[in-house]
């Protein structure tokens, strides 16, 4: 079993008059499959990321590369989100829904990596 | 225009052979257009019991879709038999197990997409971080 260590460090001098500034960190085991840190680039259609049939629950990490083009994750067809250029997400995902990925327009390269947990 | 920087690094030494894993990625939080820094923060703890009502709303969807808001949440439960199931848009999207966090973006295109959390286990505690493009507050009753 091999282990996980991710952190999330928040901080703004200015978002409000308190400064923010955090930081949060975990240590999660992995003992399933490892897909590596690996790169793809997307289209204006559907690319299936996650199969939800392949895997159990996992941690997953993903990031636009591109520096202008967003693109939508999607959670099966009824809930997603929107990664601007640039940016990145880490989460537990429960795998009962696969996990899609499209571009806005072009080919942006997503980054992703995924830890069964 | 607020600057909120996140950053992320995930490490691993046991992972692969050979091989120590170190991923670190960054970004500035920015409205749609990548130009104006989010402003709109909340922040909070919050206990969630297992029982009626089942899930409860950690935040309503109130924006635009694909507005740019980003959602931090971590269960800071300490026993590892409570767990945290986070739902958007009626879609289990995770499991957060005492412990363990997410950062991930949240599109709040309507009120389905309001973020939905249930308590397994026992009751749970949490504290959470949400940064938004834009707010409307909700009329009084």
């Amino acid at each position: 079993m091999a282990t996980l260590t991710p952190t999330l460090t928040l901080n703004s001098a200015d978002a409000t008059s308190d400064t923010v500034n955090f930081s949060v960190t975990d240590t999660l085991n992995v003992t399933g499959d490892v897909v590596s840190l690996s790169r793809v680039a997307l289209s204006t259609s559907d690319l299936t990321l996650f199969a939800s049939a392949s895997y159990s629950r996992s941690y997953v990490y993903l990031k636009n590369t591109d520096s202008s083009i967003a693109m939508d994750i999607d959670f099966g067809t009824t809930a997603s989100f929107n990664l601007a250029a640039g940016e990145f997400a880490f989460f537990p995902w429960h795998g009962s829904q696969n996990i899609l990925a499209v571009a806005d327009s072009g080919t942006p390269v997503l980054e992703y990596a995924l830890w069964e947990a | 225009m607020a600057t909120t920087n996140a950053s992320v690094s995930i490490s691993s030494s046991d992972l692969q052979p050979g091989h120590n894993l170190s991923i670190n990625a960054t970004s500035t939080l920015m409205k749609t257009g990548l130009t104006t820094g989010l402003e709109l923060m909340e922040m909070g703890n919050a206990s969630v019991a297992v029982g009626s009502p089942t899930e409860h709303a950690l935040a309503v969807a109130l924006g635009t879709t694909d507005s740019a808001n980003w959602v931090y949440i971590c269960n800071t439960s300490t026993d590892d038999t409570y767990n945290l199931e986070v739902v958007i848009s009626d879609t289990v999207i995770g499991y957060l197990n005492a412990g363990e966090w997410l950062w991930m973006p949240w599109n709040m295109g309507d009120s389905a997409a309001e973020i939905e959390i249930q308590a397994i286990g026992g009751t749970n505690t949490l504290e959470y971080a949400i940064f938004k493009s834009a707010w409307t507050l909700p009329a009084a009753s």
